[in-house]
Formats: structure tokens, C-alpha cells, sequence
């Protein structure tokens, strides 16, 4: 049987582990990049990304400044046997990989006008960044698999959740996304971007699902959908840190809920930056 | 690659061109939002030096300075860009930070003789490049406070110089 203690350690470790290293998706997908990236000033930014990549590694350091704010998915099979106030053992998780890693102290002081206000400064403890609201999904089996995400601010500024009219085509809704994505990328600053899109029916659940295409996304494994928004974005030109070049987006992720009779969809997209997505999973059970 | 030691003298200033890839050793100053319109008014009121802070051929690194490291943050926004001009008029040869910024920070930029550069938030990698660190004034602001960075090796891309910019035009919500 699961225990709170085990729960907390193997949530700190993902928080860490998402916070520090690059994924075998993530490496590879760079250094194809670099192979294909024909401007030299682009190439030179992809390679100071890897070469980031490998410090922090070894370094257990941050792999950015901005630490992003912590997300936790979990996957929950029927079957699995969960311990007494078993989120809670989640929160205190999370609150540990971020003292751990260390996470940015970005959390802001007060009451709910003094934050909005940010008028009372910040929290000196890293683990006073609280996550977002828990997400549950209920799978077959009897595992309990739990996923970290940590999203960045900069993505948050140039994402979008908003109805697009289908007119019964794949291709008009995929298209608006990828139209959303290229004039933002171009503020984006952080490129190339790893856009995450989900599509569903009302605002809530097309973020969902967009941030379930981050967790189950690899950069690696591509549907000729995602590949088609990938090369729309990159034709904009805008590249690495917005220097010009090929390589404006390294992958695309989406996923598609259940949809309702309607002419319109709910999109979310989020552009996601060059570290992105920084998750880490652990299935236990 | 070409390198380059604090402080900046002007004349190193005219031989950068946007697309030169640099490395900056010596000393660097960091500060973002909350603490460049402050040091902006230091330098109208003339309190500059009672503070201990010397910007003359001086770096400025749009940054927080936390636990986490260093890394860029968008310069294009409002306190920010609107620091260049003063920071430049008192001495500071070299910005550092990510975006596009506005045609009139073009402008400025070209008339004190100073360049803008960017580089990507690779903090590991900056961790790697920082040799000590400490508080310049203005410690209140927490991480948004002025530091002062005494580095080696650290890269970046020269992206706006002598009225030329590696961006196009600027996109509006920059």
C-alpha cells in the first residue's frame, strides 16, 4: 500500500527532475535542430540551450530562472489503494521540490487586492508557490501515476483560450491556432516555442486538455497534425530568441476531447517556451 | 567571438555590429522592473555616488537575481525600455536582455553611443559564469533589488547598434 511519506518524496523528486533536466525528446529534437538550423546566430542560441541543458543536469540547478508555477496531473487507476489525505501528501510534495530545487520565491504577499496590487512584496520561501488546482483523470488498472508540470509566465502572457468557428474542417481549426501561436512567438522572446493545444467544449476543459497534451506530448513522436502546426509556425522565420532562422518551434502538441453539436470549438493554445514542457512523471503502486 | 572587459570604452562600443556574438568579464550590474526607474531618478537627482553605484562604461543585465539564477526578462516592457535613454546618457555601454525594442530606443541608444544584446534564459549556464554577487541598493525590492555581478565568459548576441536592429519591425503587445 501507498504511503503519504512515499507519495511526498517521489513528488519532490518529479518537481526537481521536471525543474532541472531535459528530457531524451527534448535533447534529441535539439540537436536535430542544430544539424538542420542554416543562421549561424540561431544555431548559436540552440546550442547555448543544450550546453544549459547539460549544466543543470549536472549541476542540479534550475535549467531557468523563472521556475514556472507547479502543476500536478495525476492519472488514478480504479484499482489503486490510497492512504489517508493522500493530496495533501501531494501539496507537501510539491512545497519540498521547490525548497529542494531551488524554485524561484516569486509568490506574492497580502490579501486578495494587496496580491493583485502585489503592494506587500513577495515571500522569501520558494515553497510558498502554491500550485494550480490538482487535476484528476481517472484510467484502468491499479497504478497511481503522477505528473509535475512547471509552466513559465512568459507562455502564460501569449497564450489563449477562445471559440473558433470550424466550419467543418480540422484544418480552419488547427490553422487559427497555428495563426494564434505565429504572431505571438514573435514576442515570445524564449523561442523556438513547443505549442501545447487542446480542444474541447467550454473554457475549462480545452485548458485541460491542453495541459494533458504537455504531459502526454513528446517531441519525438509527432502526428502529421502536429507536424503541420509546427511548420506553419516556423515558416514566420522569427527563430531562436527571435534572431531569425528555421527553427521557430521545435514540436506541437494536441489533444482533442469530446466535442458537443455546435459550429464552434473551444481552443486553448499556449505557445510554450524553449524548456518546455518541464515535466517529470512517476507511476506508483 | 569577441570578448569584452568592464568597464566599456566607447571606442570598443563603435567596433560592435548587431549579429556579434560577445563574452562579457568583469563586473555587471542586474535590475529589472521594479528597480531601474528607481536608479533613473538616482541619476536626475544626482545621488549616483552616494549609493555606490557606478554605471560608467557599465553593463546592465535585465534580470531578477534569485536562488534560481539569472535569466532575461522581456525589456520591451515600459519600465524597463523607458531606463535605456537615462542609463545610457550616465555611461552604461551595453544592455542586456530579450525583445524587440521601439524605434526611439533605436534612436537613443545610437545617440549615447550604447548597444543593446540578447541572450537566451539559460541560467544553469550564467550559474556557471558567476563569480560573486552582492546587493548594490535598493535591497527592499528583494530579487528585483540592483545587484552587482562580477562574471566571466558571459555570452550574449549584439542585437541592436549604431541605428541598426537584428529585429523587424516591432509587433504591438511587445
Amino acid at each position: 500500500m501507498l504511503t503519504r511519506a512515499r507519495i511526498e518524496v517521489e513528488v519532490k523528486n518529479c518537481l526537481v527532475r521536471a525543474g532541472t533536466t531535459f528530457r531524451p525528446d527534448q535533447l534529441r529534437a535539439y540537436r536535430n535542430a542544430i544539424r538542420r538550423e542554416k543562421n549561424e546566430n540561431a544555431r548559436w542560441v540552440l546550442e547555448k540551450i543544450l550546453e544549459n541543458a547539460e549544466i543543470a543536469r549536472k549541476n542540479a540547478f534550475p535549467l531557468c530562472d523563472d521556475t514556472g508555477i507547479p502543476h500536478v496531473f495525476l492519472d488514478i487507476g480504479g484499482g489503486v489503494s490510497l492512504p489517508r489525505d493522500w493530496l495533501s501528501a501531494i501539496s507537501n510534495g510539491v512545497v519540498q521540490g521547490l525548497r529542494a530545487m531551488p524554485g524561484r520565491p516569486m509568490a506574492v504577499r497580502g490579501n486578495p487586492v494587496e496580491r493583485v496590487e502585489q503592494s506587500r512584496g513577495l515571500f522569501v520561501d520558494p515553497g510558498k508557490v502554491s500550485p494550480a488546482p490538482v487535476i484528476v483523470k481517472s484510467v484502468p488498472g491499479d497504478k497511481l501515476k503522477i505528473t509535475v508540470l512547471l509552466l513559465g509566465g512568459g507562455p502564460e502572457i501569449r497564450a489563449k483560450t477562445y471559440r473558433v468557428f470550424h466550419k467543418r474542417s480540422i484544418d480552419v481549426v488547427l490553422g487559427e491556432a497555428a495563426e494564434w501561436a505565429s504572431s505571438e512567438v514573435r514576442n515570445l522572446g524564449c523561442t523556438p516555442c513547443v505549442p501545447a493545444i487542446g480542444i474541447g467544449r467550454t473554457h475549462v476543459e480545452a485548458s485541460v486538455l491542453m495541459v494533458e497534451a504537455m504531459k502526454d506530448g513528446s517531441l519525438s513522436r509527432q502526428n502529421s497534425w502536429e507536424k503541420k502546426v509546427t511548420e506553419l509556425i516556423n515558416e514566420t522565420n522569427v527563430g531562436p530568441l527571435g534572431l531569425g532562422g528555421d527553427t521557430t518551434a521545435l514540436g506541437t502538441f494536441i489533444k482533442i476531447g469530446p466535442l458537443r453539436a455546435s459550429g464552434i470549438r473551444v481552443v486553448s493554445m499556449r505557445p510554450g517556451c524553449c524548456f518546455e514542457p518541464r515535466k517529470s512523471s512517476v507511476v506508483l503502486g | 567571438m569577441i570578448c569584452i572587459q568592464t568597464p566599456i570604452g566607447e571606442h570598443e562600443v563603435e567596433k560592435l555590429q548587431i549579429g556579434d556574438q560577445i563574452e562579457i568579464s568583469g563586473v555587471i550590474y542586474c535590475g529589472r522592473d521594479a528597480v531601474l526607474p528607481k536608479l533613473v531618478r538616482l541619476i536626475e537627482s544626482g545621488d549616483l555616488n552616494r549609493v555606490g553605484v557606478n554605471v560608467e562604461g557599465g553593463v546592465i543585465f535585465h534580470t531578477a537575481v534569485s536562488p534560481a539564477g539569472i535569466g532575461p526578462t522581456s525589456s520591451n516592457k515600459v519600465e524597463i525600455e523607458g531606463s535605456i535613454p537615462a542609463l545610457s546618457k550616465a555611461g552604461v555601454r551595453i544592455h542586456i536582455g530579450k525583445g524587440a525594442l521601439g524605434s526611439e530606443t533605436v534612436e537613443e541608444l545610437r545617440k549615447y553611443h550604447s548597444v543593446f544584446a540578447v541572450t537566451p534564459p539559460v541560467s544553469a549556464l550564467f550559474s556557471d559564469k558567476i563569480v560573486s554577487r552582492r546587493v548594490a541598493a535598493f535591497r527592499e525590492e528583494g530579487m528585483e533589488a540592483l545587484y552587482q555581478l562580477e562574471v566571466r565568459g558571459f555570452p550574449a548576441i549584439i542585437a541592436i547598434a549604431h541605428g541598426k536592429t537584428i529585429f523587424g519591425p516591432r509587433q504591438r503587445g511587445g
